[in-house]
């Protein structure tokens, strides 16, 4: 019989023998490089972040922090149960999890890990909804918002581990997560729609704070020792394919590589649906046909995209230019639900080699879904933007149909990327090199929604739409869209890149 | 008249300082059937990779219906492969995959045998399948039906019979020999010579290719 094992001694003893294979000081070197990391990127973004956290003075409603919060709830919530929430690392979670050893001890480092990047998350929200309404300065209750923050992001995660244990509710709580941030940018919306005047020096209430905090303490308590106690139960097949995006996203993230991240969501969420076959409609060019197909499957993807038009007026009050290109953004998450073919023929072009297609009929067929998705997304988020902004007369839904060849090409453009070239020439800055592929990336898609410039021009001067400037805009998106087809296809070949 | 499929001249290609391929010389007449065999690493898979254009080789020439093989949609009408693996469409049930293949070759689906086709495949069962969620096998047997589903007049098949049961393989190499029946060309890669028998196609190994050129 073999001597039993803890989980201590085999992790140190991995520790120990990998440690004997790197050289004296590499640990010390990557532990400088990582402070060093953090120093260099604080340094150029902790103005942005304390803006975003703590801006100098109040400047929203009570029902704009009242939304926020339960935006971020649900937020926290979805992004925990993607995640997992409980992983392992892909090592231990082949070696360990497999081994006779105690399943309590294996999973509790990982707990809290988890709970600690939940309260922080949840804390570093709670400081935002303090800093955006609350007075300054901040009475002495009312301090307890970032603690309220942490506790309940704290009960989101312990819930979120329950949902990963497999109870029947998991999939229930899901949609509640997903109703929370839709009612939440709802009220976000209105918030923007009706100018709502500022909170009053008394919120949050304190001893409401006070009372959440007490009640939320309780309840993570209680939640903790029933998770630590249920903990060796949870499912092997769930905490593997946690440590499969843990992994995935350590991998995208060395890489700078967001592709890798994209291709699990998108496996995952196909592995997970029943499909029957159906006949592909016959009326349109045979891509159009597929895009449409995966158009039907993919309902709450169009939801959301519907929803989303809603979004810019969010932005009624900025600047003209600054709500031009974020409608222009907007039209790419339309044009994307049916991106992932693009993507798979830009992959690889096995597949295209089969339907014996050119690229540019391949490009001029797939062009059209996301063209009309993306039109008909513009032209609901600019009629929503002038009726709640109450902006200048026009035909802005016709303007908005005018964009959707932008939004079309744009959507191509980003799908054909493929990976990052890690192998460009890092661009010198003062604050350090910059690698230039990620960056080529990051714009590639960006660059093609320049077509939609008139449109900008049109809401940063802010006086009423004419024909004239739908003309103007369909023009320069129509001809644009054409040349992107001509410049990246050829009648002559199947491939979408060429060799 | 003996046209030729596929002539290779003096091929060579090498990896780093490793060469496979050298002075590689090959004829496959329209309509005929040819095997190559040969060891792991000695070069088969290059060799196919190179005459569909996948691969430059470092010197040497290819023609393929008497034209250098290349990425035109003429080429790829001609011409189907499965030398490289298909990365499968998102949210495409196995019958899909099928019926748009067709759909892009200008037939009718049920015309074509889509159905047909997947039922002798043994996977008429997982039509409704997302292909990502099928077993090896199972893929191979999918990638090899949707390649005989449409037309072409050239199969360039890298070690079909492989991950296939026993079964699978009779029926593979069946429909093989009823390509070239019709007055398909073929040329494969294999490791298993009753099955290259069974399919009608005659075996030359990697070894006698590179012979060609010692003499």
């Amino acid at each position: 019989m073999t001597a039993p094992v803890t989980v201590g001694e085999l992790r140190r003893w991995v520790r120990r023998t990998q440690s004997t294979h790197r050289e004296r000081g590499e640990r010390l070197g990557n532990v400088y490089f990582a402070v060093l990391f953090v120093l260099i990127v604080g340094g150029m973004v902790h103005r942005q972040i304390a803006a975003v956290v703590w801006p100098a003075g109040p400047n929203a409603s009570e029902l704009a922090g009242d939304s926020l919060l339960v935006v971020l709830a649900g937020g926290l919530y979805l992004a925990l149960r993607r995640l997992g929430p409980l992983a392992l690392s892909r090592p231990a979670a082949s070696w360990l999890l497999t081994a006779p050893v105690s399943r309590r001890r294996l999973l509790l480092p990982s707990l809290w890990v988890a709970l600690t990047g939940a309260a922080v998350a949840g804390a570093v929200g709670g400081l935002a909804v303090l800093g955006h309404v609350a007075a300054r300065p901040v009475s002495g209750a009312d301090g307890l918002l970032p603690l309220v923050g942490a506790l309940l992001g704290g009960v989101l995660l312990l819930v979120a581990l329950g949902a990963q244990a497999g109870r029947r509710w998991a999939a229930w709580s899901d949609h509640a997560a997903y109703l929370l941030v839709g009612v939440g940018l709802a009220g976000l919306v209105a918030d923007s729609a009706v100018g709502a005047p500022r909170a009053d020096a008394g919120w949050p209430a304190a001893p409401v704070v006070t009372a959440l905090a007490g009640a939320l303490a309780v309840v993570v308590t209680v939640l903790l020792l029933l998770a630590v106690r249920r903990l060796a139960t949870t499912p092997n097949e769930r905490i593997l394919e946690a440590a499969k995006t843990a992994g995935t996203l350590f991998d995208s993230a060395y890489g700078l590589e967001p592709s890798f991240v994209t291709e699990m969501v998108e496996r995952r969420y196909w592995a997970h649906r029943k499909l029957r076959s159906r006949r592909l409609w016959r009326r349109v060019p045979v891509l159009v046909a597929q895009d449409l197909l995966l158009l039907r499957r993919r309902p709450r993807r169009v939801l959301w995209v519907v929803g989303s038009t809603a979004l810019p007026a969010l932005l009624a009050n900025a600047p003209g230019w600054l709500v031009g290109l974020a409608v222009l953004l907007g039209g790419l998450t339309a044009g994307g639900v049916t991106a992932g073919t693009i993507r798979i023929d830009a992959g690889n072009p096995v597949l295209l080699r089969l339907l014996g297609l050119s690229s540019r009929q391949a490009i001029g067929q797939r062009l059209w879904v996301p063209g009309v998705l993306s039109g008909l997304w513009y032209a609901a988020a600019l009629t929503v933007l002038t009726l709640i902004g109450d902006g200048p007369a026009g035909p802005w839904w016709a303007l908005g149909l005018a964009l959707g060849p932008v939004g079309a090409a744009a959507t191509m453009r980003r799908a054909r990327v493929g990976f990052v070239d890690n192998g460009l020439m890092p661009l010198d800055t003062p604050m350090g090199s910059v690698s230039t592929g990620p960056l080529l990336n990051a714009v590639a898609g960006l660059d093609v929604l320049l077509l939609g410039l008139p449109t900008v021009v049109q809401l940063t001067q802010g006086g009423p739409l004419s024909w004239t400037g739908v003309a103007v805009q369909a023009a320069v998106a129509v001809i644009g869209a054409r040349a992107y087809l001509n410049a990246t296809t050829e009648a002559d070949r199947v491939e979408l890149s060429g060799r | 008249m003996d046209q030729s499929a596929i002539e290779v001249r003096d091929l060579s290609v090498s990896y780093g300082s490793t060469p496979v391929l050298v002075g590689v010389r090959l004829s496959v007449p329209v309509g005929a059937g040819v095997c190559v065999t040969g060891e792991n690493g000695i070069g088969k898979s290059t060799l196919l990779r190179c005459i569909t254009s996948l691969q430059r080789a470092d010197a040497g020439e290819i023609e393929v219906f008497g034209g250098p093989p290349g990425s035109t949609p003429e080429f790829w009408r001609a011409v189907v492969t499965t030398v490289e693996p298909p990365t499968w469409y998102p949210g495409l049930t196995a019958r899909e995959h099928a019926e748009l293949v067709c759909r892009a070759h200008g037939l009718d689906p049920a015309a074509a045998g889509v159905d047909e086709a997947l039922e002798r495949f043994g996977i008429a069962g997982h039509a409704d399948a997302i292909p990502p969620s099928l077993s090896s096998g199972q893929k191979q047997r999918l990638t090899l039906a949707l390649a005989l589903l449409r037309p072409s007049r050239l199969l360039i098949l890298d070690e079909p019979e492989q991950r296939l049961d026993p079964e699978g393989r009779a029926m593979v190499a069946g429909l093989l020999g009823d390509y070239l029946a019709d007055g398909g060309t073929v040329l494969m890669a294999s490791h298993d010579d009753a099955f290259a028998a069974a399919a009608g196609t005659g075996t030359v190994s990697m070894a006698e290719l590179h012979a060609a050129d010692a003499q």
